[in-house]
């Protein structure tokens, strides 16, 4: 038998963007500043272009999504005892070390995550404390939606449902945040621009670092008022950085260059869906790989334990997520080419066409 | 007239250098968060090294790398961290740090000796306490003292370290301690959302730094020490020279002379030399390896000004 040529296809996230040829050379060549004692000139220019393409007044450059959030939730939630309603299968909730509770003391409310990715609406409705101010009950400030739900397979939220999100925000007198770390892939997957998905949204974490490419970073959008709070909540997380033109650089060429690929990501994951849903063995739901994420289901077998079958990959140079005990998380992004699909549309073949103890 | 910009606000405005940028760009990186980015186990490993210490993290910033330590070190409910000066009371809820600052910022960057840390180290020993020490500019203290960093570090339990000052790389601080502690200060640094991904780009050039500025920093010191003597020669102005000791000069007003702060700062401004706005009746300098023949610019800039000031000069027809 012919041994297959060992090659690493990453797609264990789409954070393993390398910067490109492009982005090396405007991180070499970028104009920088102090940011933290003045105005870092390319970083200004950086916060610029994305207020602009959220449609929001103000940005501001941040070292992750997760700090994105963070800051976000805190200057929304100024008060002891606030509240946060968010999906219990949020980026926020399950993977940022419960920061908001932690460092912000904000408690969350969750509520539960549908399929798609939405909540509820009457749930959330159901989750704001009432009457504010009674004894008993912490005080809900902000309501957090993620778009697009990584949880859920990197599920669109629909703009209809953001909208309606907003409107009840603003009856209860609440903020809305959205955690837009692949807002982006919303945006391409939907047709629809960035500013018109967050119209609704008093602030957004949009993040750099993943489809798009850039090297680090992430920027939060929202009114002067709020970056002018964040600013300073910035510095006191620590993510004052000085010279970030350099990475700001890389982030402009990102935004110039890779937005328009995520396309070709998309339609690599459902290709690649397609493929591995073919495999008897594999289940996946190829009507919700709507962007960049598949989940695999493999058969809920003791011999198919999701840990072990990405270990078996990982020996073939597929790096893939065991995302629960029966399922693997495939993302894709720019940096996987068409015969790096094929690859790994042949290694999964490979590995269960039969069951493993067959193999021995 | 050409006005030049001469920047004394703080080392943290140095600007990568060429052979930072072509390190930048060349950077071997990957994802940090979900691995580990080659070029930044290469610098965390090299700092481990100079300071003497099992394992270093890289972080965004100084005030970060701060925070990060001492909640790893007071991670109880309730710690609380002690300034020297109170070590000794009894006191309520549990003390569990000792911080120092080294080059001491607010006192003109000042070094704490060897000797020095090494008491607080043995204090801190004595009642079961731990030791960080804010080292932003501790390379301008080892080099100024002539004492390797490893050395001046010994007691500590962890030190933060500034990348971005003096040393004039574009971003970062890298914290060091046991093996143990920057496990947990990983994880803390995740929370507060420090944890960042192809960081190779940035600590390529704080490598750079490492090789090309810190022999500098020695040159930075004369410097100061040029200025300081030559700004105390001047009527009005009074400066402790012999505190000197680094990078940093704080330059106060002679009482009753005309000279005044503010009117210096305006008079700096107009000479393009930028220094940090304030009402304080000192003025503080801050000198960098970007900063050469500004030295003698801004001594006959501060001089000229002096002069006006003091013989303001009269209208003849």
């Amino acid at each position: 038998m012919v041994t297959p040529v060992i090659r690493t296809v990453d797609l264990r996230s789409d954070t393993v963007t390398k910067p490109t040829e492009s982005m090396r050379s405007a991180m070499a060549n970028a104009e920088v500043d102090d940011d933290v004692l003045g105005n870092d000139p390319t970083a200004v220019l950086l916060e610029r272009e994305v207020a602009e393409i959220a449609g929001k007044e103000a940005a501001m450059f941040v070292p992750s999504g997760t700090m994105g959030n963070l800051i976000s939730v805190l200057v929304h939630c100024d008060e002891r005892g606030s509240e946060v309603i968010l999906g219990d299968d949020s980026h926020i909730h399950i993977y940022e070390n419960g920061g908001v509770s932690s460092l912000g003391g904000v408690h969350p409310r969750t509520v539960k995550n549908e399929e798609d990715g939405t909540m509820e609406i009457s749930s959330i409705e159901a989750a704001v404390r009432s009457p504010k101010g009674d004894l008993h009950y912490p005080v809900t400030k902000l309501i957090c939606l993620e778009n697009t739900q990584a949880n859920c397979g990197g599920r669109c939220l629909p703009i209809e449902y953001i909208d309606k999100v907003g409107e009840l925000a603003k009856k209860h007198g609440l903020k809305l945040h959205i955690d837009g770390a692949r807002i982006f892939n919303a945006s391409v997957a939907l047709g629809v621009p960035v500013r018109r998905i967050v119209q609704a949204a008093d602030s957004v974490s949009i993040c750099l670092s993943k489809g798009i490419g850039a090297p680090v970073g992430s920027v939060i959008v929202g009114s002067k008022s709020f970056i002018t709070k964040a600013r300073w909540l910035r510095k006191t997380l620590g993510g004052g950085m000085r010279q970030i033109g350099v990475l700001c650089a890389a982030a402009l060429v990102a935004l110039r260059e890779n937005v328009a690929k995520l396309e070709d990501d998309h339609k690599n994951a459902k290709i690649l869906a397609e493929g591995l849903n073919r495999i008897e063995r594999l289940k996946v739901n190829v009507a919700a790989v709507e962007t960049n994420i598949i989940y695999v289901d493999l058969p809920k077998d003791p011999k198919f334990i999701a840990e072990d079958a990405c270990k078996s990959l990982e020996v073939l140079g597929v790096l893939v997520i065991p995302q629960t005990t029966f399922r693997i998380r495939i993302v894709l992004h720019h940096q996987i080419s068409d015969s790096d699909l094929d690859y790994v549309l042949s290694c999964f073949e490979k590995l269960f066409s039969s069951v493993p103890e067959e193999k021995a | 007239m050409v006005i030049r910009s001469v920047d004394l606000r703080s080392d943290t405005v140095t600007r990568p250098t060429d052979a930072m940028r072509k390190a930048m760009a060349s950077a071997e990186v990957d994802d940090d968060i979900l691995g580990y980015d080659p070029t930044a186990r290469h610098l965390e490993e090299e700092m481990a090294k100079m300071t003497g210490k099992e394992a270093a993290l890289f972080v965004p910033s100084g005030t970060m790398g701060n925070l990060i330590c001492v909640m790893v070190h007071c991670e109880v409910r309730g710690s609380e961290k002690q300034l020297l000066e109170t070590l000794k009371e009894a006191r309520y809820p549990s003390t569990k740090l000792i911080c120092l600052e080294n080059t001491h910022a607010n006192s003109g960057g000042r070094c704490l000796s060897a000797e020095y840390t090494d008491r607080v180290g043995e204090i801190a020993k004595r009642h079961g306490l731990k030791l960080h020490i804010d080292g932003a500019r501790l390379f301008n203290a080892s080099i100024a003292l002539g004492v390797p960093v490893h050395r001046l570090v010994e007691a500590a339990d962890s030190v933060s370290v500034c990348l971005s000052k003096g040393l004039g790389a574009p971003v970062g601080t890298v914290i060091v301690g046991s093996h143990t502690f920057i496990e947990k200060a990983k994880t803390l640094r995740k929370t507060l959302g420090g944890g960042m991904r192809q960081i190779g780009v940035l600590c390529a050039a704080a490598l750079v730094a490492l090789q090309e500025t810190l022999p500098k920093l020695q040159f930075d010191h004369k410097k100061a020490k040029l200025l300081a003597e030559g700004l105390n020669q001047m009527k009005g102005i009074r400066i402790n020279v012999a505190a000197v000791e680094t990078n940093m000069i704080f330059m106060d007003m002679e009482d009753g002379s005309k000279l005044t702060a503010e009117k210096l700062r305006k008079s700096l401004t107009e000479c393009g030399i930028l220094v940090l706005p304030g009402n304080s009746s000192r003025i503080r300098m801050v000198i960098y390896h970007h900063i050469t023949s500004d030295v003698h610019y801004t001594l006959s800039c501060l001089q000229q000004a002096g002069q006006a000031i003091h013989e303001p000069k009269m209208l003849s027809f």
